[in-house]
């Protein structure tokens, strides 16, 4: 579980905010009023130090 | 318009930060750890504002709305690159940090010094950052005479007002080291957090109702803005994809930001902090709304203008007092960066160049003492470059940009991979920045791809090569081992 769970959790949200833009690119479904490209970017932004929380848990750090 | 109100917040404001940190910072006793990495004794606010105040220079103030403004959704990259940057941050930041504790390192250039074992290769870096810090700094200036015009509703000599703001700056450097700029970065960025809240809430609600209403509006508009509108045209999909992991795999990369690296207290302050920066990141959310309101209420605007575009709404449309916090706001974006700017450049300057080519100012007092004349001759050597040159200078920013990416292969290749050689990495950075900087000047773009990631590949690609034919640098892994308990 260890050593290589948290570089997996680590590449998601990197990979989330760069490759996977082009496939979310467009307006619709807009979400809060957001094209709906720009909240996918917001959700990762708002998801990831809870990523990064957890990695530091699996490594004992907190 | 009476230019007296706002013109006087700004200075009222840029000068209080300065008497407020210099206060804070005064009553430490200099030493070159003091000065140029604060002591290494930052906690969580002050590794807060020096990393994430990283973004909010006078570039994200003024550059994202205006490319939001200009461009639309390739803007978007600004949010996701910080972000990514922060988790590739959480494992490189620590290991940098710890090596600069156990080697008493104080400047980026040192750490090529301590883990490739090669002098010659320790002053390429340096003179190669020198030459990419001085015109940021050249920046930096630009942004303070636009916020300084603005506020003056084009009555004063903006010129003059920036030259007066940066030599004070000088003066300020000079006195406090980082942690001066640390100080003053917690006002900067309180301040700018209220401006964007304003000018990124206030203006959509004035104009539209909600920020939601404004993209309705901006949809019928202009339909196509808000999506990347190709595959590997300009600013397409392709483009986006290798800008955000070029600024990503960059970010930490400036001298500055390395210089903050080592100001930690210890390395779980850096890994919280990369936590919890992306909060930071969201902010800019607001500076779009404020780029994109600006699009529908004064459209047509080119270049400079664009970028400029909500600040003449601010000026345009509500009272004077508003557009002075903002100018302020707007002005500690220049500055503040600066000073950090100027501090990295000085002190390796003083220390890898001064100090270990020429063999002057190696005892602490000397130390501190050539730092702080560096930071008086580099601050009026960009002053001058600025006056001389000012709208040429923009392009030598592509260097900056492109080029402190470059940097990235001797940090992550040299904790990954024993055999990374000192002559691997030079040559790296040689080609990276070379082809770098050759496809920028020439506006090449192949495949849609960004010129500074294309660069990091080939800079990548001939760290491998070489490195598998040359001797690598095994005695610092043997010192860092004999150091290691157990």
């Amino acid at each position: 579980m260890h050593r290589r769970s948290r570089f997996i959790l680590a590449a998601i949200p990197i990979l989330a905010l760069s490759i996977a833009v082009p496939f979310v690119n467009r307006v619709e479904p807009r979400i809060l009023g957001l094209p709906f490209i720009l909240a996918w970017i917001a959700f990762w932004v708002v998801v990831t130090p809870f990523v990064v929380l957890r990695i530091g848990q699996i490594e004992g750090r907190w | 318009m009476n230019a007296a109100t706002p013109l006087g917040i700004v200075a009222a404001v840029v000068l209080g930060t300065m008497v407020f940190a210099w206060i804070n910072a005064r009553r430490v006793r200099m030493s070159p750890q003091e000065y140029i990495v604060g002591g290494r004794g930052f906690g969580a606010v002050f590794l807060w504002v020096l990393l994430a105040g990283e973004i909010y220079t006078t570039f994200t103030f003024l550059g994202a709305a205006g490319w939001a403004y200009s461009f639309g959704a390739p803007a978007f990259y600004i949010m996701a690159y910080g972000t990514c940057a922060y988790i590739i941050g959480y494992f490189l930041a620590p290991a940098i940090w710890r090596i600069g504790k156990e080697r008493g390192l104080l400047t980026s250039p040192d750490f090529f010094a301590a883990r490739y074992g090669s002098k010659p290769l320790a002053v390429l870096v340096a003179v190669v950052q020198c030459v990419a810090v001085i015109p940021y700094v050249t920046l930096q200036l630009s942004g303070l005479q636009i916020f300084l015009t603005i506020a003056g509703y084009g009555k004063i000599d903006a010129q003059a007002g920036a030259v007066v703001g940066f030599l004070a700056i000088i003066a300020f450097v000079f006195a406090t080291g980082l942690r001066g700029t640390a100080w003053a970065s917690i006002i900067k960025d309180a301040l700018v957090i209220g401006a964007l809240l304003f000018v990124g809430i206030a203006i959509p609600v004035h104009f539209f109702g909600s920020p939601a209403a404004m993209f309705d509006q901006l949809l019928r508009a202009h339909p196509h803005a808000l999506t990347l509108q190709s595959v590997s045209g300009v600013h397409g999909s392709v483009w986006y994809v290798s800008t955000v992991l070029l600024t990503g795999i960059g970010y930490y990369m400036g001298p500055h930001s390395i210089a903050a690296v080592y100001s930690a207290k210890d390395a779980n302050a850096l890994r919280r902090n990369a936590a919890f920066l992306p909060f930071y990141g969201l902010i800019m959310l607001l500076v779009f709304f404020a780029g994109f309101s600006a699009l529908l209420i004064s459209p047509g605007l080119k270049g400079i203008a664009a970028d400029q575009s909500f600040l003449v709404i601010v000026q345009r449309f509500y009272p004077s007092w508003v557009l002075g916090f903002v100018a302020a706001s707007g002005a500690l974006c220049a500055l503040v960066p600066a000073t950090a700017l100027l501090l990295s450049a000085a002190s390796i300057v003083a220390k890898n160049i001064i100090g270990d080519v020429f063999g002057v100012g190696l005892e602490d007092k000397a130390r501190v003492f050539t730092t702080r004349i560096m930071v008086v001759a580099l601050g009026l050597f960009a002053l001058g470059l600025w006056l001389v040159f000012k709208t040429t200078l923009v392009e030598l920013l592509l260097l900056y940009y492109n080029g402190v990416s470059q940097f990235a292969p001797a940090f992550i290749f040299g904790f990954l991979w024993r055999r990374t050689s000192a002559l691997g990495i030079g040559l790296g950075i040689v080609a990276g920045l070379s082809l770098a900087l050759y496809l920028a000047a020439f506006n090449l773009t192949p495949f849609g791809l960004n010129a500074g990631f294309l660069g990091l590949l080939l800079n990548a690609s001939v760290v491998v090569a070489v490195s598998l034919y040359s001797r690598p640098s095994e005695e610092f892994f043997a010192q860092t081992h004999r150091k290691a308990p157990g």
